[in-house]
């Protein structure tokens, strides 16, 4: 169960569109900085497939310019 | 010969003038002194409510400026100052001229505040710029000790912190607004107390989200419906 | 163990969110975030946020609930809603807290023998349902009528119409919104003939000045007036204060300018007139898309119980238009309406220069007003003449003080003449509502009966012989309630009252049904942007309580209607919901899917192809637009919009010797509507524990009052003593008085008059004459 965080520069002038576009997203939280044109991103998934298509997904967006990994997690699975 | 005469008509005509303006001058020199009464009253429009705003321009230089955190008052050092929460502080430091009313010298650095070396403190900002006599209320303290002692009734001071309603709710105002309507003298700055300091100076409107909590000084309680006491 | 995982996820996301933020603090120093506001909150209050829309106003700020084991405990503002960006007022920061009020209504009441009993919710649905169909068995159709309000969801507006004019077959549904909104419908309609504003709020963060016409907004829209704040101190934009009174709004404008009541209407012809006069009209806008028309004048007040009009409207061309404002010159204006030519000059050359975007807003002054809709008409005028209209920061925007006034009476309709589609005159309109709701179209009839004020004039009259309210409380918001008020008392007409408080309004009523509030019930509003907002149920309410919607249901089916209202008890809402959309279908006024409100702060209409509309009418940015010009006024037939010739006519009551003062009633920031709410919330209480009037300091000085003194207002209908406040939250003008009518304990619409706008049927709450005197 992996949980992600990342920090996602949206393109300028496109952080509102890029905050829309991120919430649509399933597994998918997202806290926009209020000064800076800056957002962070935590992603909660059950599996690493899951995971991996999130990640693709958000990728995909056309007004995000860069995205970089933070930090990761993993739960443990026998619960 | 006719250019001397023009000349010379000229000069006349010039004289004429000059005599009658300096008669007119002089005939209005004579009248009384008239100040003209204004018809409309001027009245200092809803001092609560303009007073909220009154500094709102520096609003944004608040929300700038840095924390210094080793010269910073805290609540204690502010009520200190005090004969009792909401009575006007005194001065405690020494004041060099004795013979003025207070608002040339006090407002220097009372008005908008800012590092005083020698005290090594930022001067609080007063909310009442306009009340000029400052040592009508505040005086210094020469002595420390007492003509008599007296069993004054200590009034607790509202504490920062506990004035919200609910988790996470903007406080309630715990202290009457007379004379201390303008909030970012006291809540926003470098010399306001660190405990109430607001972190978003920028918002202004303060009493969108911050109610006093009582009008009078009595408690109001909660509502009661007319007719139906229970 | 699922609570303890869930809990784990939750620190291990916070701690990747924590890590996160760090490492953009080191990026950028002094970065924020919205969610920091988390930190403030205790740790270990294991709160769960749940997203809605604000009970109160219609702004409709998007609010987060935090839930603990089943109960709110508190409220924040949501930082990812366009509307408020994480900010609230203090009503909205407090709402929760008057759900815990001693005096909850938890279970039906039945009046039996002069007392109110407890009664099981069955039996009292019971008892209404068998009361209908006995009191239309004997009198007919239309003795039963319905009063709903801008405070009902959009489902409960949606089943109230359904149930009164699909099932029953009577126009006796009206609504509270009457009393608010009606002036700025009838404006939309004769100008645009299309409801509702172009623009949006994302105005605020372009326009370079902000008029406000007899709009106190720091203390009645406070969420949208901080962000203009925000614009005035970050961008230097210009806050214009228009108003018949000095309040806070007016202390943080950059300019306040007073007017004396009622001559609005001729300062704004004479802001068209000195537009025309310096050529500062955009002649490309109004030869394509403005037509000129002129309306019946003389209309009266509706003072008379049945008075009936019907506006004729005529073309005219520019030149007559520009003729008849000969007589608005800012000199002869300046003479009756107090506002200096200076003034008049300084508004006309703000909304003159082509390069200054400008918002006119504006919200009771105008349309609690007896010719209301002209009012709107002429506002709509100035824009029009220049152009500046339906453009990001350039536009009239219509504000709202019901949070669903706009989603639920104007857009289901729960008025007598609407259909949640068009109106019922319309056959075509009729046809429509007929085949979705699956009732026979000659059921619907095709005359509206009775406007708010109208019906209830008709229950004292005796022609209506019962009457069902929900969400609201007319017998302290009506005007003239000191005729209302006996008149409900009668014994000719039965009173059902559906709220959540005891009201003066529940104290008449025979049968008082609890009902849920807000957060107990899953619902849909739209506010005055035209976003739609959704909420889910977020926890339970106390006893009985039911949603409105639910209890409309309950007795359509114990009437025998049951196959018209198949939905289920757990899911009604949304079910309601996909139902009332398929009117609404279309490039128009399309309505976002369900599953877009539950993911988003709502979502603005018309939503078309996964999108909102922000600005109508502007090809740029609304695929309506069909006409391949700029502009397209598509809610009239030719796609032109109309500029309306409408005089200045005098208020019905105006100050005399007997009754020397202007009564100006309003709100204040801490209460809202009839306080039935408010007052129960602690903070809110304690900081306005009661109405007063309020007086100019030379009036109360000539007059020998002295503040906080007992003063009886007392006008030709009735009285109410209240005391004085002077110089304190407001100020109004010299020869007026101001009382706020929140207060249930002195009841000041006793006293107003309930003359109306007489195409809008609105009254008029801002002006009558009364004498003041120490009670």
């Amino acid at each position: 169960m992996p949980i992600k965080s990342y920090l996602a520069h949206p393109e300028e002038g496109q952080k509102e569109t890029l905050i829309k576009a991120l919430s649509k997203i399933d597994h998918c939280d997202v806290i926009p900085a209020e000064n800076e044109e800056l957002l962070i991103v935590v992603t909660d998934t059950e599996n690493k497939t899951d995971d991996e298509k999130v990640k693709a997904s958000i990728e995909s967006i056309a007004s995000l310019k860069l995205l970089a990994m933070v930090s990761g997690f993993n739960t443990p699975k026998n619960k | 010969m006719r250019k001397r005469l023009g000349i010379i008509s000229l000069f006349v005509i010039l004289f004429i003038a000059f005599i009658a303006i300096w008669n007119y001058s002089y005939q209005l020199g004579l009248e009384e002194a008239y100040i003209p009464i204004e018809a409309s009253s001027n009245v200092h429009a809803i001092p609560s409510e303009s007073g909220v705003f009154k500094r709102s321009e520096h609003a944004l230089d608040y929300e700038g400026m840095p924390i210094d955190e080793n010269h910073q008052r805290s609540l204690t050092t502010y009520y200190k100052n005090r004969a009792y929460h909401g009575a006007p502080p005194s001065i405690p430091h020494p004041v060099d001229e004795h013979q003025n009313m207070g608002g040339q010298s006090c407002l220097k650095c009372h008005e908008n505040g800012g590092f005083t070396g020698k005290f090594q403190a930022y001067a609080p900002v007063t909310p009442h710029p306009e009340l000029v006599n400052c040592k009508q209320c505040h005086v210094e303290q020469n002595t420390q000790t007492l003509f008599k002692t007296g069993n004054y009734a200590s009034v607790v001071a509202p504490k920062a912190g506990v004035n919200n309603a609910l988790l996470g709710s903007p406080p309630m105002i715990p202290h009457q607004i007379q004379l201390r309507e303008n909030c970012l003298s006291c809540h926003a700055g470098p010399s306001a107390p660190k405990e109430i300091r607001v972190s978003h100076p920028e918002r202004v409107n303060c009493r969108q989200c911050h109610v006093p909590n009582n009008k009078e000084m009595t408690a109001v309680g909660t509502f009661k419906r007319a007719g139906n006491e229970e | 163990m699922q609570h303890s995982l869930t809990s784990r996820r939750n620190f291990l996301k916070k701690m990747a969110a924590a890590a996160a933020m760090t490492a953009a603090a080191s990026m950028f120093p002094g970065i924020i975030f919205a969610s920091e506001q988390d930190a403030n909150l205790p740790k270990g209050g294991n709160l769960d946020w749940k997203k809605g829309p604000c009970r109160f106003c219609g702004v409709g700020c998007g609010i987060l609930v935090g839930v603990d084991q089943g109960k709110a405990v508190a409220v924040k503002g949501d930082p990812n809603c366009s509307v408020n960006k994480g900010l609230l007022c203090v009503k909205g920061y407090h709402q929760i807290m008057c759900t815990q009020a001693k005096d909850r209504l938890t279970h039906a009441l039945v009046k039996k023998n002069g007392r109110y009993v407890q009664t099981p919710i069955n039996e009292a649905l019971d008892i209404v349902a068998n009361k209908m169909k006995e009191t239309i068995e004997k009198h007919g159709k239309d003795s039963v009528a319905m009063y709903t309000s801008g405070q009902s969801t959009i489902p409960e507006g949606y089943v109230a119409s359904k149930f009164m004019k699909g099932a029953i077959g009577t126009n006796n549904l009206d609504c509270n919104a009457r009393l608010c909104m009606a002036s700025a419908v009838a404006g939309f309609l004769t100008t645009f003939g299309a409801d509702e504003p172009m623009g949006c709020y994302e105005d605020i963060d372009h326009a370079d000045y902000f008029i406000t016409w007899g709009n106190n907004m720091a203390e009645m829209h406070p969420v949208l007036f901080s962000r203009m704040l925000e614009q005035k101190n970050r961008r230097g934009a210009k806050i214009i204060d228009f108003a018949t009174r000095t309040t806070r709004s007016s202390t943080a404008s950059n300019k306040s300018i007073l007017f004396e009541p009622q001559t609005d209407l001729a300062v704004a012809n004479a802001i068209c007139y000195e537009i025309i006069k310096n050529g500062w009209v955009n002649k490309s806008f109004v030869e394509n898309h403005v037509n000129f028309s002129k309306g019946l004048t003389n209309m009266g007040y509706g003072l008379e119980d049945k008075y009936k009009f019907k506006d004729k409207p005529t073309k005219i061309d520019f030149e007559s238009y520009k003729k008849f404002l000969e007589n608005y010159t800012p000199e002869k204006v300046a003479k009756y309406s107090k506002v200096s030519v200076k003034d008049i000059k300084y508004l006309a050359a703000i909304y003159g220069d082509p390069n200054k975007k400008v918002v006119s807003y504006w919200c009771m002054g105008m349309n609690q007003h007896t010719r209301g809709t002209w009012m709107n008409n002429l506002v709509y005028n100035i824009h029009l003449l220049t152009g500046k209209i339906s453009q990001p920061g350039n536009g009239p925007f219509s504000l709202t003080g019901q949070p669903s006034a706009c989603g639920t009476a104007r857009e289901v309709g729960t008025f007598t003449h609407k259909l949640p589609k068009g109106v019922v005159m319309n056959e075509k309109h009729r046809r429509l509502a007929a085949k979705i709701w699956k009732v026979p179209y000659e059921r619907i009839p095709s005359k509206p009966t009775y406007h708010a004020t109208e019906m209830f004039r008709a229950v004292d009259r005796g022609d209506i012989k019962f009457i069902w309210t929900q969400v609201t409380n007319p017998l302290v918001s009506l005007p003239k309630t000191s005729r209302y008020r006996p008149g409900m008392e009668k014994e000719s007409c039965f009173v059902v009252v559906s709220d959540v408080f005891p009201t003066p309004t529940s104290d008449v009523a025979d049968v008082i049904l609890p009902a849920s509030w807000h957060i107990e019930k899953s619902g849909l509003y739209g506010n005055s942007e035209r976003r739609t907002q959704h909420w889910n149920k977020m926890v339970e309410g106390p006893g009985e309580t039911t949603p409105d919607a639910w209890m409309t249901i309950e007795v359509a089916k114990r009437m025998g209607y049951g196959d018209l209202f198949p939905y289920s008890e757990e899911n009604h809402v949304e079910e309601i919901y996909k139902e009332y959309t398929q009117f609404h279908e279309g490039a128009k006024h399309g309505m976002a899917p369900l599953e877009v409100l539950k993911k988003e702060s709502g979502a603005i209409w018309p939503y078309v192809d996964g999108k909102s509309t922000q600005w109508r009418f502007n090809a740029k940015y609304d695929p309506a637009c069909s006409n391949d010009k700029d502009f397209h006024f598509y809610g009239k037939p030719d796609g032109k919009a109309i500029i309306w010739q409408r005089p200045y006519e005098p208020a019905p009551e105006i100050p005399d010797a007997e009754y020397p003062f202007w009564l100006n009633t309003g709100r204040v920031i801490e209460h809202w509507h009839t306080g039935s709410m408010t007052r129960r919330i602690p903070v809110l209480h304690k900081a306005m524990p009661a109405a007063y009037v309020e007086f100019h300091p030379d009036d109360a000085k000539n007059l020998g009052i002295r503040n906080g003194e007992k003063i009886k207002v007392s006008s030709r209908r009735g009285s109410c003593i209240l005391p004085a406040s002077i110089n304190e939250r407001g100020l109004p003008t010299r020869g007026q008085v101001f009382v706020p009518f929140f207060d249930e304990n002195m009841l000041i619409n006793d006293v107003t008059l309930d003359a109306f706008c007489p195409i809008s049927k609105e009254p008029d709450y801002k002006k009558c004459a009364v004498k003041v005197e120490k009670a």
